[in-house]
């Protein structure tokens, strides 16, 4: 199957080259590539196998030396900022979709599409097709790859909801059946839930319990909010209703994650990068925990949020090259390794099919909240996002969750804020 | 004739110079080129006049972050050097082993990476549970969110500054300390003078020199106020400043705009309205040395 895999991903690479016409320099000189990852890829078992496929790479192309650095989020932003403006940008490199749209204003994303449609279809199809699209503002533009990607999760401490007197074997399976634990698990003395007020994401992920991509995130071409009022009513009175349950620490403090290892925190809804932290509570302090799917409003609906890394390749003499590293690091065989490796889920459709990493089951439950979650800043790659649309629902989320205003007066406000912050 | 005598010096100074031009002076000056453009940092610069200086100005995030650092500064330079300076006394009146403990021991969070010290406040801060809201618990009184609390956070984050800087400015302090002369507090002794009259007539008047020096050096610092509140409100470039922006300093603003919103023309405006702020106080301090004979 790997070999199979491998001569499908020459044959590709080849007509990459062919259709290009670029087949000569690629090969002929000694190039270096420039490759920046999240930092939490550079370290690790996780560098260790994107040297493996660096390794792999280079093989196959020889002269080629690519030079991978780990960054945090912050530092890639303004890396690649930065070296978009001195033209010294890295070749390949990882970010975030939400900031998409700076690195297309300057010039830091290659349009991909023209090198993606000379990609065999058989390629092309592997990928989730709503990850793709997100990447494509426009029909015959193509800024990125999407790369590894989460659906948010409702991480849940056994210890703590049996001590509150629930059967854990059933998770919740509605809004209400999920807010009814919360209350139980505050009468047995214990924290239900962080502020979920504290942090934009996590007001995305409670919001989409209610409602749904459709009604969040940016309508660029009015400069407009696409939340809708009604929705953001029940989910300020959601936030109301929690406030005298929670911890008072945000989703991403270590004090939760603390709380939540020491029995006494019940839920922490996130997504699955803190797996690892808890698997290892797990094994040293025998921390009872799973994770399930964020109740939505119904039955059949959920919570929680979307979103993926991306892979970018910067334009200029080595893009195509570039290219052919991306679409190499993004294939299927490679992805389903980095999942089995790390068991987090990526926007390879056709490795997440793969029956050994389906099995897995942070993977099996990750699908499954990716499908059903809000895109969590959709559309991409349009506009950038001014700092003031993050900061007034978070204000608002909270002032109103303290009693400020009314759910209503708190929707109507916010909504009329972010209007006037796009309008800006 | 001059030119052959003094060149060995220019060649002395020429290396410092070199860089001194390239890494100061240059970006300084192009910057001040860009604060008139409209730039993104990679589209050719379109002049604009002073829009940029404008637009920051009437910015309301421009009124809050210059409201927010004046009361920080106000507050956290005058009682992080008496806070440096009351440690410095203290330290002083050890000697030996103890001496060098107390000395190392308020040091420390000033060698402490900023993440680090970020996340030790963030837990002794966290409500319900945390250090503080324990101890406040002890005696009655309601969980406070510190750093959520809009009344609260800038004096969460002044508390977590005078923790890190009064170890760097006591270092110094104490190094003043140790060069006043003991025949001063004899003879103020043999005089009849107390302890305090000591420190009023003795002390402050001969740390002259040195406390301007940590003022200074303190506005400084406080006027580019950037990491610890970044930390503390859990900032990224796409959302910065904490709750209701309590939090939100001007640096961080300039920061915000450069690589959030990547509009450098104005982020370097932003950095030049700093600049000659900080210019214009640092030259008020000299001259009021001056003025008050303290050079």
């Amino acid at each position: 199957m790997k070999t199979l895999d491998k001569l499908r991903f020459g044959v590709a690479g080849l007509a990459v080259l062919f259709a290009l016409g670029t087949s000569g320099p690629a090969v002929a000189e000694d190039i270096t590539l420039q490759y920046w990852v999240y930092s939490d890829f550079g370290q690790g078992d996780a560098l260790a196998l994107q040297q493996e496929f660096i390794k792999e790479f280079t093989a196959k192309h020889p002269g080629v030396t690519i030079e991978i650095v780990g960054k945090g989020d912050d530092d890639l932003t303004a890396g690649q900022v930065a070296g978009a403006a001195s033209g010294n940008l890295p070749d390949v490199f990882m970010n975030a979709q939400s900031v998409g749209a700076q690195l297309v204003e300057i010039g830091a994303l290659d349009n991909m599409y023209s090198k993606w449609m000379a990609m065999p279809e058989e390629f092309r199809a592997q990928f989730d097709q709503d990850a793709l699209k997100s990447c494509m503002p426009k029909p015959d533009e193509l800024y990125c790859l999407p790369y590894t990607g989460f659906g948010s999760l409702l991480f849940r401490n056994l210890t703590v909801l049996e001590k509150a007197g629930i059967d854990t074997t059933k998770p919740p399976a509605t809004w209400d059946e999920w807010f009814a634990q919360m209350k139980q698990v505050k009468d047995a003395g214990m924290f239900a839930i962080p502020d979920e007020t504290l942090v934009f994401n996590s007001i995305a992920e409670i919001y989409a319990t209610s409602g749904g991509t459709d009604s969040w995130g940016f309508d660029w071409a009015n400069r407009k909010t696409r939340i809708d009022p009604a929705t953001m009513t029940k989910v300020l009175q959601k936030f109301v209703d929690m406030k005298p349950l929670g911890s008072g620490t945000s989703r991403n403090d270590q004090a939760t994650k603390d709380l939540f290892i020491s029995n006494q925190l019940a839920f922490h809804t996130i997504g699955p990068w803190v797996n690892p932290t808890y698997e290892e509570a797990a094994k040293a302090s025998g921390l009872k925990y799973d994770f399930v799917l964020i109740p939505g409003d119904e039955a059949g609906k959920t919570g929680g949020i979307r979103s993926y890394e991306i892979v970018g390749v910067a334009p200029g003499p080595h893009a195509d090259l570039a290219f052919e590293f991306a679409a190499y690091i993004t294939e299927k065989a490679q992805m389903a390794r980095w999942a089995k490796l790390l068991s987090r889920y990526n926007a390879n459709a056709a490795a997440m099919a793969d029956p050994d990493v389906a099995a897995l089951p942070l993977i099996k439950v990750s699908v499954d909240a990716a499908h059903g979650a809000m895109d969590v800043a959709a559309p991409y790659f349009v506009d950038s996002v001014p700092s003031c649309y993050n900061s007034t629902v978070i204000d608002i989320a909270s002032a109103t969750a303290d009693g400020s205003s009314t759910p209503e007066e708190g929707a109507k406000e916010m909504i009329s804020q972010l209007n006037d912050c796009l309008a800006k | 004739m001059s030119v052959r005598r003094y060149l060995p010096h220019y060649l002395m100074i020429a290396p410092f110079m070199i860089l001194f031009a390239a890494f100061f002076l240059y970006p300084i000056l192009s910057g001040f080129y860009y604060s008139f453009h409209d730039w993104n940092g990679v589209k050719p610069p379109a002049y604009v006049g002073l829009a940029n200086y404008q637009k920051i100005v009437v910015s309301r995030d421009f009124a809050t972050a210059m409201r927010n650092l004046l009361t920080y500064v106000a507050i956290t330079v005058p009682l992080g050097i008496l806070v440096a300076l009351g440690l410095a006394l203290l330290v002083d009146s050890f000697t030996g082993r103890w001496a060098n403990f107390f000395r190392n021991a308020y040091f420390l969070p000033v060698v402490l990476p900023a993440f680090l010290a970020a996340t030790i406040w963030r837990w002794i801060y966290a409500p319900n549970f945390g250090l503080l809201n324990m101890i406040l618990g002890w005696f009655g009184a309601p969980s406070v969110n510190f750093l959520n609390d809009t009344g609260t956070m800038l004096y969460a984050l002044i508390a977590v500054d005078v923790w890190v800087s009064a170890g760097f400015n006591m270092v110094i302090i104490l190094a003043g300390l140790k060069n006043i002369p003991a025949e001063l507090y004899e003879a103020a002794r043999l005089d009849g003078a107390n302890k305090w009259q000591q420190i009023v007539h003795i002390t402050i008047p001969m740390l002259g020199p040195v406390l301007f020096f940590v003022v200074t050096y303190g506005l400084i610092s406080a006027m580019q106020v950037f990491d610890k509140p970044w930390l503390l409100t859990g900032s990224s470039f796409t959302s910065y400043g904490g709750r209701r922006n309590a939090l939100l300093f001007p640096v961080m603003d300039m920061m915000g705009r450069a690589f959030g919103s990547v509009r450098f023309g104005e982020a370097a405006a932003y950095g030049f309205l700093l600049t000659v702020t900080i210019v214009i106080l640092t030259a008020a301090m000299f001259g009021l040395r001056r003025w008050r004979g303290w050079a």
